[in-house]
């Protein structure tokens, strides 16, 4: 049980960006009358923006 | 007859090894063990002092405790209330996150007092009280009571002590560099702040050190259900103004006066009166939580928050007599 919450943990980063900032970025675009470029939905935008960044905080520790 | 002196008998004088001990090379350098900032002071006016001090101190613990419970209630009541009501939208969202951010820094002064016992003490009638008012106050920062109280404590004891005191990660050059690292201190991968936190826990591994340990990833666990359920049904904009946001901000407004400020430089300054510092604060005495009179604090710690600032004007003159620089507040207490 430990390590599975350790692994959520770990992942954490990962799972914030699709889970909290994908849908964040999707909606504030729509608040404001954005589309996503390149013919993609605004929430495909925010899951690929948000796991994206997210990724790279699991793997560097930092968000910036 | 003149000697030559470059001959000197034919020997090379070599540079004399200096005994243990040379007075006449003892330039009063920096000694081989840090030692407090001496006060000049003999043991008998240091008693004397004290005892003083102690008298003054007596005056100022205690007094009326309810307003820290009815703050810390009427707060978590009106925060909560923001989420549904935001979600049926009767909310002004720049507001609410306004006040939201206002709540979450608050908040720890309300805990602080909890932390301290303040509001009641084991074995007390009231102490149900004193624990309720610590787990809701800082909520809000996703701070469980049991792991800010240990943490904090700790810090009390151990003040300024770059292995022991859990805040030292706090400390940089100037208000700048402290700013930003309130937010670099949080990042995944750095160990400071809360990182820094579950570190000490894990390695006290006591029953109150594992419960906090618990707590605290409930509470995160808690914190990430809410933001991620609210953000999939279409308020993730609601949930990053009411929670994530203010929860950011009461965190590095919190690390920045309650830790950086009064203990910069911390530097060698683990003393009694020298490991708090006073300071003038451009936002003054309630944006700064009172933080300018936090040498009070540290040295009586169940004087409340609200009395530090008229305690500290009752014993100035001692705190003056033992070294304590008190030049950045005014000699006369002002409104």
């Amino acid at each position: 049980m430990e390590n599975v919450f350790k692994q959520i943990f770990y992942w954490m980063p990962f799972l914030f960006g699709i889970g909290f900032i994908a849908p964040l970025i999707a909606q504030t675009m729509n608040l404001w009358h954005w589309q996503a470029p390149f013919g993609l939905s605004n929430i495909g935008f925010g899951l690929i923006i948000g796991g994206a960044w997210g990724l790279q905080t699991v793997i560097r520790g930092r968000w910036i | 007859m003149l000697e030559d002196p470059k001959l000197d008998h034919g020997a090379i004088k070599a540079p004399v090894e200096p005994a243990l001990y040379e007075p006449a090379l003892d330039t009063g350098g920096a000694p081989a063990l840090p030692l407090g900032r001496s006060d000049g002071l003999d043991r008998h006016t240091r008693r004397d002092l004290r005892k003083e001090e102690i008298e003054i101190a007596r005056q100022f613990h205690g007094g009326r405790m309810w307003p820290y419970a009815v703050a810390a209630f009427g707060c978590f009541a009106l925060w909560v209330s923001f989420f549904p009501l935001a979600i049926m939208g009767y909310l002004n969202l720049p507001l609410a996150c306004l006040i939201s951010c206002v709540i979450a820094t608050g908040g720890y002064v309300t805990s602080h007092e909890a932390m301290h016992s303040n509001i009641a003490r084991k074995g007390e009638k009231l102490r149900w009280l004193n624990e309720a008012v610590g787990a809701v106050s800082t909520i809000p920062i996703v701070f469980p009571f049991s792991m800010a109280r240990i943490m904090h404590l700790e810090h009390h004891y151990h003040c300024n002590d770059p292995l022991k005191d859990p805040d030292y990660t706090d400390e940089a050059p100037n208000w700048w560099m402290a700013i930003y690292k309130t937010w670099y201190n949080r990042q995944p991968g750095v160990d400071g702040s809360i990182h820094h936190y579950k570190r000490i826990l894990s390695e006290m591994g006591t029953p109150e050190a594992k419960r906090a340990l618990k707590e605290t990833m409930l509470l995160q666990l808690f914190f990430m259900a809410v933001l991620f359920t609210m953000s999939w049904n279409g308020y993730a904009i609601e949930a990053a103004l009411l929670w994530w946001l203010p929860r950011h901000v009461g965190l590095s407004y919190i690390r920045f006066y309650l830790s950086w400020a009064p203990h910069h430089p911390r530097e060698g300054k683990t003393g009694r009166y020298e490991n708090t510092n006073l300071f003038k604060s451009k936002l003054g005495h309630v944006m700064s939580m009172g933080m300018q009179y936090h040498i009070i604090h540290h040295m009586y710690p169940g004087i409340p928050n609200h009395r530090t600032k008229h305690a500290y004007y009752a014993m100035r003159h001692i705190l003056e007599a033992r070294g304590v620089d008190v030049s950045p507040l005014p000699a006369v207490k002002g409104n």
